[in-house]
C-alpha cells in the first residue's frame, strides 16, 4: 500500500537534517521512526526533524518525535524540529509539546542554533 | 469500506443541532488508509455542517485521535464511524467491531497526548462500550460569531 510520506536525510552544517513530507499518521509515522532511528544508530551531532512539508501530524507521530528526543538526550546529541505551518505548530502548542522541543521557524535557524 | 448516505432518524445525531443535517455512516477495515479515510469523510460532513477552515482542520485531527482511542493499537476489526452534522454541530460516533483485543502497547505519551487534543479540539468527548464493544464520541459546535 503507497505510504503518503517522504522522508530525506542529508547532512548539512555538521547536522543530520531528516525531511520529512505528507501526513505523520499511525499508518506513515513508522517510516518516520525508521529513518530517525537510522540517524541515531550511527553518527554524532545534532538532529533536526524537518517537518516544513508536513501536512498532518496526530498523536502517534508526536509519539516517534518524542522517542526520538529521548534517545537523543541519551546520547547527548540535540534534537531540533523545524514546523513552519501554522496548524501543525498549534497541534505542538495544544499538547505543550513546545516545552519539550525546541521548534524553529525554518531549517536555516535551526542548523545554525 | 461501506458508506450510507440515506438520513436516519433513528441514527446516532444525538445533538438537536446536529440532527437536522448530513448523517453518513460508514464501515472502514483496519487498514494503512483507515484514518486519511475517516479524516477526508468528516472533512465534507463539516463543511456541509457550515464548519470554517480551522474548526474542519481541528475535526480531522479530533477525529483521528477518536479513531486511535478506539483502536487501541488492533491491527483487524473494521471501525464503524457514525457522523452527523448540520446547524453548526457534528457529532462523531465511532465504533471497534472485530475479535482482537486491544494492544496498547504503545507509549503512555501518545494516549495522554490524545487526550490533551481532544480536550481542546472539541466541546465534548468521551468513550463508552456499546454491547462490549469500544467505542469513542466527540461533539463539535461552531464557534459563535461575534462576541
Amino acid at each position: 500500500m503507497e505510504q503518503d510520506i517522504e522522508i530525506e536525510v542529508q547532512h548539512r552544517d555538521g547536522s543530520t537534517v531528516v525531511a520529512a513530507r505528507g501526513e505523520v499518521d499511525v499508518a506513515t509515522a513508522p517510516a518516520l521512526r525508521d529513518g530517525l532511528e537510522e540517524v541515531l544508530d550511527r553518527g554524532i551531532g545534532a538532529v533536526v526533524v524537518d517537518l516544513t512539508g508536513v501536512t498532518f501530524i496526530d498523536s502517534t507521530g508526536l509519539g516517534v518525535l518524542i522517542g526520538a528526543r529521548r534517545r537523543c538526550v541519551e546520547a547527548g546529541r540535540e534534537l531540533r524540529v523545524v514546523v513552519a505551518e501554522p496548524r501543525i505548530l498549534k497541534v505542538f502548542e495544544i499538547t505543550g509539546l513546545t516545552e519539550l522541543f525546541t521548534i524553529h521557524p525554518s531549517l536555516e535557524p535551526a542548523l545554525g542554533a | 469500506m461501506a458508506v450510507d448516505m440515506s438520513p436516519d432518524p433513528t441514527g446516532p445525531a444525538r445533538s438537536a443541532g446536529a440532527a437536522a443535517g448530513a448523517q453518513v455512516e460508514l464501515t472502514l477495515s483496519v487498514a494503512d488508509d483507515l484514518l486519511a479515510l475517516a479524516r477526508l469523510t468528516v472533512s465534507a460532513v463539516a463543511s456541509r455542517a457550515g464548519f470554517d477552515v480551522e474548526e474542519i482542520e481541528d475535526l480531522r485531527l479530533a477525529v483521528d485521535e477518536l479513531c486511535l482511542q478506539v483502536l487501541q493499537g488492533r491491527r483487524s476489526g473494521r471501525l464503524v464511524l457514525a457522523m452527523a452534522g448540520g446547524s453548526g454541530c457534528i457529532d462523531v460516533w465511532c465504533r471497534y467491531e472485530g475479535t482482537e483485543d486491544a494492544r496498547p502497547d504503545g507509549p503512555d505519551d501518545e494516549a495522554d497526548l490524545s487526550e490533551r487534543i481532544l480536550d481542546a479540539l472539541v466541546d465534548e468527548h468521551g468513550l463508552f462500550e456499546d454491547d462490549g464493544r469500544p467505542g469513542a464520541h466527540l461533539t463539535k459546535r461552531r464557534a459563535l460569531a461575534g462576541g
